[in-house]
């Protein structure tokens, strides 16, 4: 008999150790090799369990710390004060501080595909021209808004429009850019470029845009 | 509750001459079980008139004295009991005309309706009784003040009494006490559940987007776009107040869901690492439901008795249509999909009694309404002509709402899923994300 096949049998004799347990009284003490088998599989499942409370705590904890860091409660505080005036929702635009050409390469618009979120290849150098641009004026921060065309259900095209923002962050974020001059924003399909309800339009309503939230100088 | 799986036509409905003919066809039919039948509802309410799917009591609604603002009561009563679609409703030519007793005798003698509103007053009180016509006995009476008789109380007061004439007479109240709120032009809109009094309610940000009730009926809590984010506001309709739902101020935030204990609140927040449902708690407490690792996780939405809810997710690429409890465990699919071949599925709206779950799903990249029975999981389309989104469920639990460009733009319009029926309820364009009311508690004074 070798290793493995002695492992299976003694895991089979762990689970029909286990599930005569539940019908009968404590059976007979098990021999070292099962109560081995047994307790290494108790605690894959306890290990399995912690992981994911672990997981959950992590998540709650990840929500509510950032209602406390001192450093966004100002930021809660500004949204708390915003939604008392009625309708007030375009973010005030900020000079960039580059030049015409550097500005022209920064607020070009990247292009999706239909229902994807993923950087398409065709957009990579846009990316990698803006990316000199975040490189050379290591101040400048940016806004990425995520777009979707009007297809598919409106509040469904918010998230979409979120995850187009965060590919193209991540794709900077990969490059070198520090998270910290990246923010990202989705209009779904509240603010098409262009309203007509043509494939011509759809294409140029999936996009991400870019807006200057510090100036690079 | 019968589905139709038809397409429910505009104008199937018979009309006058039809109905008078079909009028005497119920009568005969139900010579044996119509006729002063007493029958106890569920709660215990005495009724007078047999219900059954299909064959409806005929009713005439009609006026016996000529006071000011009398004929309102009876134009937007016989409308109501209309939209309940409990009724073969008797269209008279001679509709707002004063009737005397002659002609009511007349009606009764001759058998044409089963059941008689009539509408009179006396010292500036309008009062309305409710007869079934064969057995002479009354159902209902009521009393309502003629006082601004175009003001939204007194409306809400005469809908009131609509809803409990249907349940008096059926065992099941009508939804007419109830108002929808949708989007439109990014804006906030309130339209009552006859297609008057649209509103605009003042809101946070703009857009503000997808508008949902508190079981209150009071407060409503939506996506406000302001400067520096997209917060979940809670808005109380009668004092104008606002809060920020916490851990909102951050993030993408949408499609609020209040529990039916009014209390708890589930949202979907959207963060760099995908969108996922929280569930506020009351004070600072939020728990995370899903976790969903670049998937999106949205739209939930809460069975009637608050155990489960129902969400869209993309786990398996394309949005489709799972299940959860209240807490995030048993997570599972909940309208079946062919994975690569059925279309985007989204908007789920739990019916008021738990049974069907309601929904918008892409057949042919086109959206359409499909209702799933939530014990058998089996679904049915519930519209076909033009693209049709977003239903909201009617209190009564028959008649759902929803968006619709089968007239060209995009409106709402209510279908009763029992006889297929359609009806317009708003001409605005571009009216989207619909959410009904429950029904808003203000009752007729009763005599």
């Amino acid at each position: 008999m070798n290793r493995s096949t002695r492992c299976r049998l003694a895991v089979l004799w762990a689970v029909l150790l286990s599930t005569a347990c539940s019908q009968n009284p404590p059976p007979q003490a098990a021999t070292p090799a099962d109560s081995a088998a047994l307790r290494a599989r108790a605690d894959s499942i306890a290990r399995a369990e912690r992981a994911r409370a672990d997981s959950l705590a992590a998540a709650r904890r990840d929500s509510i710390a950032r209602a406390d860091a001192p450093m966004e409660r100002s930021r809660a505080d500004s949204v708390r004060a915003q939604i008392q005036e009625n309708g007030g929702s375009a973010p005030p635009a900020t000079a960039s501080g580059l030049d015409a050409a550097a500005e022209a390469v920064l607020f070009e618009t990247v292009l999706f595909d239909y229902d994807r979120a993923d950087v398409r290849p065709d957009q990579a150098a846009k990316l990698a021209a803006k990316l000199a641009i975040l490189r050379a004026n290591p101040r400048l921060e940016v806004r990425i808004e995520g777009h979707c065309d009007e297809r598919g259900p409106d509040e469904y095209n918010l998230a979409l429009g979120n995850r187009r923002a965060a590919a193209v962050k991540r794709w900077f974020v990969e490059h070198g850019i520090p998270e910290s001059r990246l923010t990202i924003v989705s209009y779904g399909e509240e603010r098409p470029a262009d309203p007509a309800s043509t494939e011509d339009a759809f294409a140029r309503n999936r996009r991400a845009e870019f807006r200057v939230t510090r100036a690079a100088r | 509750m019968r589905v139709g799986s038809r397409e429910p036509g505009v104008g199937n409905r018979p009309r006058a001459p039809a109905v008078a003919a079909l009028g005497a066809l119920v009568l005969t039919a139900l010579a044996g079980t119509a006729r002063g039948q007493d029958t106890t509802a569920h709660s215990g309410v005495r009724i007078g008139i047999t219900y059954a799917p299909g064959t409806r009591p005929s009713l005439a609604v009609m006026r016996t004295t000529s006071a000011a603002g009398l004929d309102s009561v009876r134009a937007i009563l016989e409308r109501d009991l209309d939209h309940s679609d409990r009724f073969e409703v008797l269209w008279r030519p001679s509709a707002g005309d004063v009737v005397d007793s002659a002609a009511i005798a007349r009606v009764v003698r001759g058998g044409a309706a089963q059941v008689l509103t009539l509408v009179g007053d006396s010292g500036g009180v309008a009062r309305v009784t409710v007869m079934d016509v064969r057995s002479g006995q009354s159902l209902h009476r009521a009393r309502i003040p003629l006082a601004d008789v175009t003001g939204r109380a007194f409306r809400l007061r005469v809908h009131a009494l609509a809803d409990d004439i249907v349940r008096e007479v059926v065992g099941q109240a009508g939804a007419a006490a109830s108002a929808l709120l949708y989007v439109q032009g990014g804006r906030l809109w309130q339209v009552d559940a006859d297609g008057h009094g649209v509103r605009a309610l003042p809101a946070a940000g703009s857009p503000a987007l997808s508008p949902a009730w508190a079981p209150d009926g009071r407060r409503i809590a939506y996506t406000a776009f302001v400067r520096s984010g997209q917060p979940i506001v809670v808005q109380d309709l009668v004092s104008g107040a606002r809060t920020v739902v916490p851990t909102t101020e951050y993030g993408l935030n949408i499609t609020p869901s209040f529990a039916p204990d009014g209390r708890r609140l589930a949202f979907a927040h959207g963060t760099e690492a995908g969108t996922d449902i929280y569930v506020w708690e009351g004070g600072t407490g939020v728990s995370r439901l899903t976790v969903g690792r670049f998937a999106d996780n949205l739209s939930p939405a809460w069975s009637p008795d608050g155990a489960r809810i129902a969400f869209v997710s993309t786990r398996a690429r394309s949005p489709q249509l799972y299940v959860m409890n209240a807490d995030g465990t048993d997570q599972e699919v909940l309208a079946r999909f062919d994975f690569g071949a059925t279309g985007t599925t989204s908007s789920p709206a739990w019916s008021p009694d738990g049974a069907l779950v309601a929904f918008h799903r892409e057949v042919g990249g086109v959206p359409q309404v499909f209702v799933l029975d939530v014990a058998g999981r089996g679904v049915r389309q519930v519209t076909g002509a033009g693209r049709n989104e977003d239903p909201t469920w009617a209190p009564d639990g028959r008649h759902l709402a929803f968006v619709s460009t089968r007239d060209g733009r995009r409106d709402l319009w209510v279908a009763d899923l029992e006889t297929g029926r359609l009806r317009r309820l708003t001409s605005v364009g571009g009216a989207r994300l619909p959410a009904w009311s429950p029904r808003f508690t203000l009752t007729a004074e009763r005599e």
